[in-house]
């Protein structure tokens, strides 16, 4: 099947959405046999698509149709995981337009569960995510000192950051984090989340942005790059 | 009066279903989309070869639990277990501190599959792990509760450090009244317990204590992404 270029840039975002990997891969069971993000993003870009417009038009859109259905409820983790392994294979095609400056990101984010806390679920979810959104990530992993991140922002002037918790007593950390963080570089923009993680605590800790959802992380840096 | 209970299970000792996987990650049982179901499976195939299930409590009765101060004190050891816990626990004259393990490999397992690039599966073993060690745990208060009972008691739910306001950084003091080396837990400098797929705490027990087996309408974590996700074995199962 032949499709001209907006159909397929539509088809790569429903591939990602769905979380159909390659043709090789049988889930899901619905478009079994067909081309997944892996082919159709190949397809493009040797169709001479930019790739500027795959990622943005492409695996973005995806991306933010499988987020705005797990804030909804609609989908779970594991669909969201699918959803970013389908992005991630796809994104491999677009890495020399990156390295080349074909392709910019919109910002670096740099991300980490807090010291004292071992949780990286809602982390991961949420670099996949902004990952999947046209950012480069870069994750720190779990249990990160405020050196750490600092250290980090310093190697990439200008990114934000993401700090995630998800036990009561490891979210006291992000206020030191936090602190340490707006004290050694003030103009930092801080975002934070996880299940004990609130607005009232983002106020108290004077970060920038709390999410209750990765979507709305998302939708966070984007209004700030707009 | 200080009484040592151990126990360790084998996987399939346990109730650990597909039902309850999905339930967990969010699904109505029987309804998570395909790979999903066939991936639990996976994992329960290997599951048995992944696992070192080990669990126990230790009980104590020289304990007070003051209200005002939201306070816990076992012997001289004062705990700070805050509003939720301690209204509770109010009504206890003995208490056993538990720890329960699933072991280091099966969390080793879901980061090996992480780092390979298999998400979901590894995601999938991750949920699979936090299962047997709750499931194990059930175990382990389903037959506290019988002892007691037929003593005349009856045990409470079971309560963590790191939830309901209990700070974590007083695992170090729970851990004080078990033996070297209980069931192979080890906390690191910020209490976390290692293995990962561990769990600690308390449970009430007495004439007048009640286990209602649901607690997550107790806790001020709304956004907990294990809210609502699992019951104790009081309340249904699926």
């Amino acid at each position: 099947m032949i499709l001209n270029m907006e159909a397929l840039l539509k088809r790569i975002a429903h591939c990602v959405e769905f979380g159909k990997i390659n043709e090789a891969s049988p889930y899901p069971p619905d478009m079994k046999g067909q081309p997944g993000a892996d082919e159709l993003t190949r397809q493009a870009i040797d169709k001479g698509a930019d790739p500027d417009d795959v990622l943005k038009k492409g695996l973005v859109v995806g991306m933010e149709k499988i987020g705005i259905k797990f804030r909804e409820n609609k989908v779970f983790v594991p669909q969201v995981l699918m959803s970013a392994k389908a992005m991630s294979i796809a994104m491999e095609h677009l890495k020399p337009f990156f390295q080349s400056g074909d392709v910019q990101r919109k910002g670096v984010f740099v991300i980490g569960t807090v010291a004292g806390d071992l949780h990286d679920i809602g982390k991961n979810l949420v670099s996949m995510m902004v990952e999947g959104s046209g950012y480069e990530v870069v994750d720190l992993g779990t249990d990160v000192s405020s050196q750490k991140f600092i250290d980090a922002v310093k190697g990439h002037p200008g990114c934000f950051v993401g700090l995630s918790a998800l036990l009561t007593t490891t979210m006291v950390n992000m206020e030191k984090i936090v602190n340490d963080i707006k004290t050694a570089l003030p103009d930092t923009k801080i975002l934070i989340g996880g299940a004990p993680v609130s607005e009232e605590f983002k106020e108290k800790i004077s970060a920038d942005f709390y999410s209750p959802d990765p979507q709305g992380a998302v939708d966070y840096l984007n209004s700030v790059v707009a | 009066m200080m009484e040592l209970q151990e126990y360790s299970y084998r996987f399939d000792e346990l109730e650990v279903s597909t039902a309850i996987i999905e339930k967990f990650m969010g699904y109505e049982p029987g309804h998570a989309p395909e790979p999903i179901p066939q991936l639990i499976e996976e994992v329960f195939a290997v599951a048995h070869d992944y696992c070192d299930i080990k669990g126990g409590y230790v009980m104590q009765d020289d304990i007070r639990i003051d209200r005002s101060e939201r306070t816990l004190r076992i012997n001289n050891t004062y705990f700070e277990i805050k509003k939720i816990i301690s209204n509770q626990l109010r009504k206890m004259d003995n208490i056993a501190l538990f720890a329960c393990t699933a072991g280091p490999r099966i969390g080793a397992y879901s980061k090996e599959l992480m780092h390979e690039g298999d998400l979901v599966k590894g995601y999938i073993a991750d949920v699979v792990g936090s299962e047997i060690v709750e499931s194990a745990m059930d175990k382990i208060q389903d037959d506290l509760e019988q002892k007691m009972e037929a003593r005349g008691l009856h045990i409470t739910d079971r309560y963590s450090p790191g939830y309901c306001g209990w700070s974590v950084g007083e695992q170090h003091k729970l851990f004080s009244f078990f033996p070297n080396d209980f069931c192979g837990i080890t906390l690191t400098d910020s209490s976390l317990m290692e293995p990962i797929k561990s769990v600690s705490g308390v449970i009430g027990i007495g004439p007048n204590v009640r286990r209602k087996g649901y607690v997550c309408n107790m806790c001020d974590m709304v956004n907990c992404i294990y809210r609502e996700k699992r019951h104790t074995k009081r309340a249904d199962r699926c």
